[in-house]
């Protein structure tokens, strides 16, 4: 491509997929232009309430319900808070098409650094099964990969950002490169020797979490110090994020440009050479437009976010995107539905307490529909549990002294635990561009026709069903189950849209996270999966943007 | 019920929720199911824009959150600054709607003040305030019923989330370095604020 080019690689997102992607092109020797829509966060100095306590924080760090009401009535989905309210998008001034479609909560973040400043960390790889649950059960949408494909580049990025956690050897569970776990606490230690015994095959295990055990020197990382405050901004770079991990890499290469309040409209694109040829952005600032262009291109909006890109990148006059000669674009949207969960009181130990205040709990692996045994349950795929047991100060009762003197002790031991079931790919469960509402940047304004069906709410049932038939046995009491309204988006796990594929027909990126219809595009965040496993994802958009990093640089040197 | 305090993200303020087992008052609840930058909507922190209270009325308050959560070893409501905090709650951080229960059962309190003991109930002794609030949680005040759960709850809410909740009567570690999941409870001086 012309030699006037300043950036040998455009990325479009720094989340934890453009961050991965702007550390691995830049250590590799391109120069990078890294666009991102939100404003500047720096590591620490941009975290404006870590460390302070809620009366140091405005409204005791409660989101005043006008403000929720006016400006975040959808980021209050996602647990804004004042300490972190910096972070998360203002609905008000960004909205997408929320009274239209079906109902779909799309959470999104306010800054450079994306979600990664205030995701919930959970780490998990997907299990061999995983990858090939769709071809196995002729869903549509096989996989190109499989898990061998991915597994080094779990690896790579495990070492690097650091992964807590404990080996166990389960098949439908693979080990990372683990620092230590971040142990159990006494209830659970007793939970998972009774629940193991009672439910052989079902395990309940430490947590797998990027809150490090162990200091990365080389990182200026420090390890986990339990305030349980992450998503104020860390600056121990405890738990990993753009800001603590991916970005200072990127910098240290000299080699990286990165430009923040810059909202990327479209994609320039050439039918002849198939390739992308700009990448086009309005400065928020000031409202002007201009178009930038590389050799290569990494689009890491976030999964919704880039298929709104490609969506908005059609010839005029046109409603079909250069990116959808296959008619797949914005189809098969999932998100993991999670609103199930039970609880229970652990009778006993009430000698021992917890001392520091821990980011993560335990987790019971997927124990559904794995292996040779499909159960005959009523449905496909399976769920995970996240839990943790912890004890509350004693409840008011009354008021005054003696209520006040009461609640100076501890109650008993409570367990509760939540699951995150698999959603399957649906054709119909689809994103498209509003036909005439646009946002304050011209972009046409993203609607959501994305439902849970009846595989989903099956399983659901059966999580809440397992979950208390688990900790009755297991001996807890007053064991309760509870189900919430299961909203699409709610799990901020939405993923697909432009799935990977083997057959240019039926997918918009190959096997190596790269466009079928543009050489030169990579797509690698939650947009390109094809189905969802039940584990929290983050660590595998990681591991498939490096590895698509490493593609395409080899690509290009070839070329 | 949901019980969302299972997911470690989701658990950022359950704190809050989890010290009540009865449903939560519901500037509270919202809250509790739930910073500073250029472009970024400022909340109000300064004093109430509104006056939600009249001054007989901001007298009850103070005197009847002391009564909730009195001076003992530590300080109470009042050293908390817990009158303040729910003034300025029910002024700009929760809805106009919110303030009906908490105004409706200040009045009722005053008219059963006036009856039962001939005095304003911010003059009231503390027995007889104590009295007064007592009727209050028996829902013996008639359609103001709905207002003791609710100015519990504002009361402690506030407290423990004041620097004298939080450091004093509970201890606050703002570092706590290390994770020990078999702690001996004997060696816990206090509750440990969240």
């Amino acid at each position: 491509m012309a030699a006037t080019n300043r950036f040998d690689a455009i990325v479009v997102g720094s989340g934890v997929s453009g961050g991965f992607a702007a550390k691995e092109l830049t250590e590799k020797g391109l120069r990078v232009l890294m666009l991102d829509r939100g404003r500047m966060v720096e590591h620490g100095e941009g975290y404006p309430y870590d460390g302070k306590p809620a009366f140091e924080v405005p409204a005791r760090n409660v989101m005043p319900e006008p403000l929720k009401e006016s400006d975040y009535f959808i980021s209050k989905h996602g647990y804004v808070a004042p300490s972190n309210q910096s972070f998360y998008n203002d609905d008000r001034l960004n909205p997408y098409a929320y009274d239209e479609g079906e109902k779909f909560y799309w959470i999104r973040p306010a800054t450079v650094g994306g979600k990664s400043l205030i995701w919930g960390r959970w780490s998990f790889r997907w299990a061999p099964g995983d990858f090939e649950a769709n071809k196995r059960e002729g869903v549509d949408g096989a996989w190109p990969i499989g898990y061998d494909d991915v597994a080094p580049w779990y690896s790579y990025v495990e070492k690097y950002i650091g992964v807590s956690g404990s080996r166990e050897n389960l098949p439908y569970l693979p080990d990372s490169e683990f620092q230590p776990p971040i142990p159990m606490n006494a209830a659970e230690t007793w939970l998972k020797q009774r629940l193991e015994t009672q439910f052989p095959g079902r395990k309940l295990i430490n947590t797998r979490l990027s809150n490090l055990t162990e200091d990365k020197p080389d990182q200026n990382r420090t390890k986990c110090q339990f305030r349980n405050q992450c998503s104020n901004g860390c600056s121990f770079g405890a738990y990993f994020s753009t800001q603590a991990v991916t970005l200072p890499a990127a910098r240290a290469t000299g080699k990286l440009t990165l430009v923040s309040d810059a909202v990327v409209t479209n994609l320039e694109y050439d039918p002849r050479a198939k390739k992308v040829t700009g990448v086009r952005y309005v400065d928020a600032k000031t409202g002007q437009a201009q178009v930038v262009a590389a050799d290569l291109v990494f689009l890491c909006a976030s999964a919704m976010a880039s298929v709104q890109i490609m969506m908005n990148s059609r010839a005029a006059g046109t409603g079909r995107s250069h990116f959808d000669n296959s008619g797949t674009l914005g189809r098969y949207v999932m998100d993991h539905i999670f609103r199930v969960g039970v609880r229970g009181d652990i009778p006993g130990m009430e000698d021992l307490i917890e001392y520091g205040r821990r980011p993560g709990g335990v987790y019971v692996p997927r124990f559904r529909n794995i292996g040779k045994d499909e159960e005959g349950v009523g449905f496909r795929r399976g769920y995970g549990y996240q839990g943790s047991a912890r004890r509350d100060p004693v409840k008011p009762e009354g008021f005054g002294a003696s209520m006040k003197h009461a609640m100076r002790r501890y109650g008993p031991w409570q367990f509760s635990m939540g699951a995150f079931g698999e959603c399957l790919p649906y054709k119909d469960n689809r994103v498209s561009l509003h036909a005439s509402k646009v946002d304050r940047f011209g972009v046409p304004l993203m609607r959501f026709d994305v439902t849970f069906r009846e595989n989903e709410l099956k399983m659901m049932a059966d999580a809440r069903e397992q979950g208390e038939a688990m900790l009755r046995q297991a001996g807890l009491t007053n064991v309760t189950g509870w189900e919430d309204e299961h909203v699409p988006g709610d799990a901020i796990h939405e993923m697909g849209g432009a799935r990977m594929g083997a057959d240019p027909r039926a997918s918009v990126l190959n096997g190596w996270s790269q466009a079928h219809d543009a050489a030169n595009l990579y797509v690698t965040d939650g947009a390109q999966m094809a189905s969802v496993a039940c584990v929290n994802p983050s660590l595998t958009f990681m591991a498939l943007t490096a590895r698509a990093a490493d593609h395409a640089v080899k690509q290009l040197r070839r070329a | 019920m949901s019980v969302r305090g299972t997911i470690d993200r989701r658990t950022a303020l359950a704190g809050v929720a989890a010290m009540f087992g009865a449903a939560l008052y519901a500037p509270i609840a919202r809250a509790a199911g739930n910073a500073a930058a250029a472009g970024v909507p400022v909340i109000s922190d300064g004093p109430p824009s509104v006056a939600v209270f009249t001054p007989a009325q901001r007298a009850l308050v103070a005197a009847l959150s002391e009564r909730v959560l009195p001076t003992t070893d530590t300080p109470g409501a009042i050293a908390a600054g817990v009158p303040a905090y729910i003034e300025k709650l029910l002024a700009d951080w929760a809805l106009p709607a919110d303030r009906v229960p908490i105004l409706a059962g200040l009045d009722a309190i005053e008219k059963r003040s006036m009856a039962d003991h001939r005095v304003s109930a911010a003059r009231a002794t503390p027995a007889q305030q104590d009295a007064l609030l007592t009727l209050a949680m028996n829902r013996q005040l008639g359609t103001a019923d709905d207002f003791f759960e609710a100015f519990r709850q504002l009361v402690v809410t506030g407290y423990y989330t004041s620097e004298i909740g939080m450091t004093q009567e509970r201890e606050y570690l703002p570092v706590p370095g290390e994770y020990d999941g078999a702690f001996p409870y004997a060696k816990v001086n206090k509750v440990y604020s969240a």
